[in-house]
């Protein structure tokens, strides 16, 4: 049973970050909700759908960012209450819109969850996202602990309806993806029904509709002068107070107790940080003479507390600021308490070691033998492997020096050993193709080295068809392969348009990525990439043709396929296994790589590892001695 | 043969020169070289100093006097034809054969006797113009499938990696249809020290070749003017025609031969074999006599195959006019001196003949 549907209101239940951000979504008795799967935000929208049916709510998985705001906006705009929730990158996908939501304004509680991915865990950028809440001027709210998160989201239901504005909540890794202690609220009725009267439209009277949107922003910041979010702990009238949001809290907390200071140093927590309270910011800070802003990725907090510093100088005096411009702390990546503590023992010129790095080091052999060496890499049986082989085969055969273009997905560890380093760039959703069209352009000033811009099925939906079509309109020589392994892999293989199922696993109808290419007026052919030689040969045909062209290379991920059919167990005849030899030279261990195929140093031959294995049988196809053997076949 | 060599000095010395036949010696030994239509590559360095792949292919050092002496006990004493036993005119004796083949038909007819008698079990043959400009090599089972391979090509198809694969895998005796190049290719196999199954090959027919067109050049020639799905057969008749004829299911075009040269095989410049010197048997064409084949009977194989052919009615010989003889000479030492010509003009240097290992004596007699 999920833990966002027990109704026992004051119970306290574990909960990960982002199941009490879609708890606290039910609480505040939500009618619609969207998403497009991004880590560390998938959980919120998987967790909703899942109780969807129960609560009558309605819950998709979107075919990008953009639309699933706009989707969100329009449940919004006939007075229900909405929640999309996304990853930092997704922020700037739907950004356009964004930018003029916010002048149109809202009617129903439409709540923005943006989950930011600090040192770039499982994403191509770092970014603060709290940026657009000031660049949009949108209210914005940091959990720091995994209730607030709940207690949180229903609030911006509520403060979203007051204003006719849209509000973010910005959440990162350690809060979305650990687990805490939530206290249930009661369940509400749902009650509402939808109705659209008048319009919403950005651009009429633009800078009118631009000063009601500041005035709103006063209106929150009064609002969030009186919030629960934001308190202050420590003695009174501490001259050295620490301001701090969303995890800083915790790791601010630890440090001040690491250190022993307690008694001298209080900490300010803002959960409100756009706009900030300034009064209450304001009353807190008279006695002190030293801040350190403690936060997570940019200086969001700490400039915009500087300003504030600077307009009530008079009334506050100097105040020495510590943080990431003098340099204690990082303006980048995941913050900890040992960072924190290591700044504050700085400051206050107080002893702290941290982790003794003799200890680390002993954890470290401790662990060490334990470990397979592994690089990031495809997993067994995952049939991006033979992909990338076979684009790295035809672009060899075609000898022009032909160069791929990556995308973001599980392929983007083609740019590594993975696969064999075939991809030359990686930026964001759809890049791939938009770079490639400019690429295949290049033939008037000499530059003639085939471009191949890969995309997966999921990528290929959200924002690769406008690339595709522009190489058509344009007629740029570029090859598009289309990875489809069935599936938004990456994220937890949600479903996608191509899927055939929606978001709570009902039947859907499937958008044909052929079809597509098609209508564009593409060639496109369609090929499983474990039949590798005519992989190859086709590849190397079409990359012989001018203009655009697709490739579709269709197989479903191999780890979504194991879970449904038994797989088939692979083993190597060592017979026949020739190892080291001219014929072979360990092709499978040491080039194809696939984790589940092992060398052994003492037999001299390749043995298949079968807890690894997923039996996807691609080795046996691939093996030039015919060594390696599917059972059954 | 030279040791000490791998893929990577082959794609080095070989493909990177523009020196590959694309005969397919090195393809499908192993999963590291590849070949799409003509081209051939090496798609990974597999690491191994001492390969097959270098080791086999026609264009690494071949030494001419050693092959002479492996394959035919002695050396050379004809410089511009390689050893043999006889030089005749031949001719299928089956019409139908005739009609099908490009000339007299000899190729198909013997090779399909060799299979109907056991002396073969399968071949290796190339089939051309099936839906499609670009051969495919197969390797065949059946003495009946034999017709629908025959006809010339004029593309170089890896004919040796279809008798790798099926090297792999065969247990029977196989015979091979080939270019001199690929001929070439197959005695070196045949000589490694590698053994790779090659010595089962029992049966080499070699065709008299003076080039081949690179598949992609010539492809993207024809775009536009036919549709190279509908090629039925490619001709380029003797002297002075001077011309290709392309006979398609839509009618017959003619190319000037000039305008086709360009897409010649960079690599057949530097070919020293017009009559595939180290093969069984040696077939081409009789200039001026169109269902009439040269054949030269190389090795006491070749010549057991044509008595016992001539005996059982299935080809028919009779002696080659002298005149027919000494333009088959004139045109192969041409060859020969255009190709060493082209070597020295790549080298820069006299001495450096590229792959080729050549006695003093016999380079005397060419220069």
């Amino acid at each position: 049973m999920s833990v966002i549907k027990i109704d026992r209101p004051g119970q306290s239940v574990l909960m990960m970050g982002n199941e009490a951000i879609a708890r606290g979504a039910i609480e505040a008795g939500v009618d619609f909700s969207s998403a497009y799967p991004g880590t560390p935000s998938s959980e919120i929208l998987e967790s909703l759908a899942r109780v969807a049916e129960h609560f009558g709510l309605y819950a998709e998985w979107s075919v990008n960012e953009m639309v699933s705001l706009e989707a969100a906006a329009a449940a919004s705009l006939t007075g229900l209450r909405a929640i999309v929730a996304m990853k930092q990158n997704g922020v700037n996908v739907c950004s356009d819109f964004l930018m003029t939501v916010n002048l149109s304004g809202t009617k129903g509680g439409l709540v923005i969850v943006a989950c930011d991915d600090p040192s770039a865990i499982s994403s191509p950028n770092e970014q603060d996202s709290r940026n657009f809440a000031k660049f949009a001027d949108l209210p914005l709210l940091e959990p720091a602990t995994f209730n607030e998160a709940r207690e949180m989201t229903k609030y911006a239901f509520e403060l979203s309806e007051r204003l006719g504005l849209p509000c973010i909540i910005r959440s990162v890794t350690r809060i979305s993806h650990s687990r805490g202690n939530v206290e249930l609220g009661e369940l509400p009725e749902r009650k509402r029904s939808p109705s659209f009267e008048g319009v919403s439209i950005a651009g009429a009277f633009v800078a009118l509709q631009h000063a009601a949107l500041h005035q709103k922003l006063e209106q929150a910041r009064e609002d969030f002068e009186n919030s629960k979010f934001n308190w202050y702990v420590g003695p009174e009238g501490a001259k050295f107070i620490i301001v701090t949001s969303g995890t800083g809290w915790f790791y601010s907390r630890e440090a001040v107790a690491a250190l022993g200071l307690d008694s001298e140093v209080g900490i300010l927590k803002i959960g409100t940080t756009w706009p900030l309270p300034e009064k209450f910011i304001i009353d807190h800070l008279k006695p002190a003479n030293e801040l350190l802003i403690v936060e997570e990725v940019d200086d969001f907090l700490e400039q915009n507390i500087k300003v504030l510093l600077a307009e009530q100088a008079k009334t506050l005096g100097p105040i020495e600021v510590y943080g990431a411009k003098s340099g204690h702390l990082p303006a980048c990546g995941e913050m900890n308490q040992d960072k924190v503590a290591k700044a504050l023992a700085t400051i206050k010129g107080v002893e702290y070691s941290g982790r003794d790095e003799a200890y680390a080091q002993r954890a470290r052999e401790l662990v060490q033998p334990y470990l397979s060496p592994r690089i990031p890499t495809f997993c067994a049986g995952c049939p991006h492997r033979a992909s990338m082989w076979a684009i790295k085969s035809a672009l060899k055969l075609d000898g022009r020096d032909g160069f791929v273009t990556g995308d973001i997905g599980c392929y983007s560890m083609g740019a590594g050993p993975a696969g064999y380093f075939q991809l030359k760039t990686i930026h964001c959703m759809g890049s791939g193709i938009g770079l490639a069209t400019g690429f295949g352009k290049l033939g008037q000033f000499d530059f003639n080295r085939p471009v191949v811009a890969v995309c997966g099925d999921s990528t290929f939906y959200h924002a690769a068809i406008p690339g595709l079509i522009n190489a058509r309109f344009n007629n740029s020589n570029v090859l598009m392969v289309v990875l489809d392994n069935a599936g938004t892999a990456m994220t937890g293989f949600q479903p996608h348009p191509g899927s055939g199922i929606d978001a709570l696993g009902e039947p859907a109808p499937v958008v044909d990525i052929e079809g597509i290419c098609r209508a564009i007026g593409v060639p496109v052919k369609v090929r499983d990439p474990f039949e590798l030689d005519e992989a190859i040969e086709e590849l190397y045909d079409l990359l012989q043709e001018d203009g655009p062209k697709v490739m579709v290379f269709r197989r479903r991920c191999h780890l979504a396929e194991t879970k449904e059919r038994p797989q088939k167990k692979v083993f190597v005849d060592p017979d026949k296994c020739i190892g080291d030899e001219c014929g072979c030279a360990r092709f499978c261990s040491r080039v194809f790589n696939c984790p589940g195929i092992i060398w052994d140093p003492t037999t001299k031959k390749a043995r298949i590892d079968e807890i690894v294995c997923t039996g996807c049988g691609v080795c046996a196809y691939l093996c030039p001695q015919g060594a390696i053997v599917i059972e059954g076949n | 043969m030279e040791a000490g060599k791998g893929s990577t000095d082959l794609e080095k010395e070989v493909l990177n020169a523009g020196l590959c036949t694309s005969c397919g010696a090195c393809v499908g030994i192993c999963p590291y070289i590849k070949v799409v239509k003509d081209r051939v590559a090496v798609i990974e360095p597999c690491g191994i100093t001492d390969g097959k792949c270098y080791d086999f292919c026609p264009r690494t050092l071949t030494d001419i006097s050693e092959l002479d002496r492996r394959i035919f006990g002695q050396e050379r004493s004809d410089s511009s034809l390689g050893p043999y036993i006889s030089i005749e005119m031949a001719q299928a004796k089956d019409s139908k054969t005739r009609n099908r083949g490009q000339y007299g038909g000899v190729v198909s007819a013997l090779t399909a006797y060799a299979m109907s008698k056991g002396e073969i079990g399968a071949t290796v043959l190339t089939k051309p113009f099936n839906e499609s400009l670009m051969p495919t090599s197969v390797l065949v089972e059946d003495s009946s499938q034999v017709l629908s391979c025959a006809g010339s090509n004029y593309i170089a198809s890896a004919t040796l990696a279809r008798l790798n694969e099926a090297m792999k895998q065969q247990t029977v005796s196989l015979g091979i249809v080939g270019m001199p190049c690929q001929i070439l290719a197959l005695r070196k196999m045949q000589a490694s020290k590698h053994e790779n199954g090659s010595k089962e090959v029992k049966l080499a027919i070699g065709l008299f070749c003076t080039w081949a067109l690179s598949y992609k050049s010539f492809h993207e020639f024809l775009k536009g003017k036919i549709n190279p799905s509908q090629i039925k057969r490619l001709d380029i008749p003797p002297p002075p025609a001077n011309k290709l004829v392309v006979v398609t299911e839509a009618g017959t075009l003619e190319f000037p031969l000039d305008e086709i040269r360009e897409f010649v095989k960079p690599t057949c410049g530097i070919c020293f074999d017009m009559t595939s010197e180290f093969a069984d048997l040696s077939v081409g064409m009789v200039e001026g006599v169109d269902d009439w084949n040269t054949l030269i009977v190389r090795t006491p194989e070749g010549k057991m195959i044509i008595d016992k052919a001539k005996e059982d009615g299935i080809i028919e010989t009779k002696p080659l006019p002298e005149a027919n003889l000494s333009h088959l000479r004139e045109a192969s030492l041409l060859k020969k001196k255009r190709a060493l010509d082209e070597i020295v003009k790549r080298t820069g240097d006299k001495n450096n003949l590229l792959y080729l290992r050549l006695s003093d004596a016999e380079l005397r007699k060419l220069r």
